[in-house]
């Protein structure tokens, strides 16, 4: 009995050796190797291009990968790279009205071999020109705060303004704008998680992804791999949206599945995403004029509610059921006011998740 | 019948086909209601409980088998075809605003029913959860 116990220690010490030996090796591969050596090479085959191969989605090659686009002058395809993730701006739809929209399907571009049900946090190193990278965490209740959140004004993420404009929800235009929200990995005044985001792009873009894994993660006591990239165009200082990705582990994303992109706009306000100036739209000042893409923000008007809507919309819609009607419908006189959001297009309805009533037919 | 949704502040249910929440005091609160009736509920509704209540039946489509007198627990089916059958409709709000692509397509004013309770309660990983009960 002694005997086998012992022989089995030794076979153990021997598998531990085995597998220090391996790390090593693969740390020495690592440095001889860098990232972008290793990019060129899998290119080399034809079968992909430089722009469009998914590098390793490993944490510390995605800030390798993350400084490497950075030096180079961050192009939005190569800054999505950064993230692990072939994700390219020009296949996101121009804003039309929800705050998100679904890529990939829905499907987040981590490998297999990310999901590890141990939590890790990390923050990529700010570009040359000072602008936040990926943050990637594996995001499990112990990295989750355990006190209210600190204070985070130091921070002046770049096209950072101090602007006010009426009719938003706490006037400022911008916030600063948690990549990994302070609900789920406890960071406060951390320059590599905050970027200029707008208050609609915070609170109905990328809260509602943070509200859900938080709840997901504090229910099930499972964990959730969860990474934002900020989007940058050329040289602009203020993003023009975050890809969001998330995938709860130990139930392979059975209870959180995401990857949208969620777009850096505030309705009726136009922004300049080189400088981060904004004016209100209708202005004919200079705002506008870093945008080159066709995601270019031009802000569209949300749904509105209207207490008078069904006098004059072309289409009445129901907030609470997201339904859709024509003004004559039995629906809409029966249809609280304060639920009642106008729209002046059947299209415009549709953009806005609204689906067309079955007894009406809009 | 008597219908069961949990929503979030805009009405949603689901998204990318996943429920938006759950809660285990949500699922005791239910089990509670539905006491002494049956329970009807999907198969992936199902899956939410470690432990399936006595009362529960599964079925693909739980709001067409539910009798009169039943509880049926919806995530995402459609409710309007069945509007008129719907004598009660407790709904619970997460009082949290979660993405969604599904949403509660029935609003209990509009089918002529009354509130005629709300009951808030802490949850297990919600601050707040409200159950509105709905009736004809």
């Amino acid at each position: 009995m002694s005997k086998r116990r012992k022989s089995g220690r030794r076979r153990q010490a021997r598998t531990v050796r085995i597998v220090i030996f391996l790390v090593v090796m693969l740390f020495v591969g690592l440095a001889l190797f860098p990232s972008d050596k290793r990019t060129a090479s899998t290119s080399s085959t034809g079968s992909v291009t430089e722009n469009t191969v998914t590098p390793t989605a490993a944490p510390a090659d995605a800030q390798t990968a993350a400084q490497a686009a950075a030096d180079q002058g961050v192009t939005d395809q190569a800054a999505a790279q950064a993230g692990g993730t072939s994700f390219q701006l020009s296949d996101v739809p121009a804003y039309a009205g929800a705050p998100y929209v679904a890529v990939n399907n829905n499907v987040p571009y981590f490998s297999d071999s990310d999901m590890q049900a141990t939590s890790f946090e990390q923050y990529g190193d700010l570009d040359s020109l000072g602008r936040c990278t990926t943050a990637y965490a594996c995001i499990g209740q112990d990295l989750m705060p355990t006190e209210k959140r600190g204070d985070i004004s130091s921070v002046k993420p770049t096209g950072w303004h101090n602007v006010k404009y009426d009719g938003i929800d706490g006037k400022y235009l911008y916030n600063r704008c948690h990549l990994i929200g302070y609900q789920l990995t406890a960071e406060n005044a951390n320059e590599k998680n905050l970027i200029t985001g707008t208050r609609y792009m915070n609170v109905e873009g990328m809260e509602p992804f943070e509200n859900m894994t938080a709840d997901y993660i504090k229910e099930s006591g499972n964990h959730v791999l969860y990474r934002v990239t900020p989007v940058f165009e050329g040289n602009n200082l203020v993003a023009s949206g975050v890809l969001m990705e998330g995938k709860s582990v130990e139930d392979n994303g059975a209870g959180v599945l995401f990857c949208v992109y969620c777009y850096n706009v505030q309705p009726n306000i136009t922004i300049d995403y080189a400088t981060g100036d904004s004016s209100e739209s209708g202005d004919t000042g200079a705002a506008d004029q870093g945008q080159t893409n066709q995601a270019a923000p031009t802000a569209t008007q949300a749904p509105q509610p209207a207490a008078d809507a069904n006098q004059t919309a072309a289409y009445i819609g129901n907030a609470n059921t997201h339904t859709f009607h024509r003004p004559d419908c039995s629906s809409v006189a029966r249809m609280s006011d304060k639920n009642k959001v106008t729209f002046s297009s059947r299209e415009e309805a549709i953009n806005a998740g609204y689906d067309p009533c079955e007894i009406c037919n809009p | 019948m008597r219908v069961i949704v949990a929503v979030d502040d805009r009405g949603g249910v689901l998204f990318n086909h996943r429920r938006q929440s759950s809660d285990r005091v949500v699922r005791r609160k239910i089990e509670e209601l539905s006491e002494g009736h049956a329970l009807w509920m999907t198969k992936y509704t199902a899956s939410q409980f470690l432990t399936l209540p006595e009362q529960a039946r599964l079925s693909e489509q739980p709001l067409r088998d539910a009798g009169p007198e039943d509880y049926c627990f919806v995530e995402g089916e459609p409710l309007l075809p069945y509007k008129d059958d719907m004598e009660e409709l407790v709904r619970i709000l997460w009082n949290r605003k979660y993405p969604g692509d599904v949403f509660l397509d029935i609003d209990p004013e509009e089918c002529g029913m009354v509130l005629e309770s709300t009951e808030d309660f802490a949850g297990y990983s919600h601050e707040k959860i409200t159950m509105e009960i709905w009736r004809r």
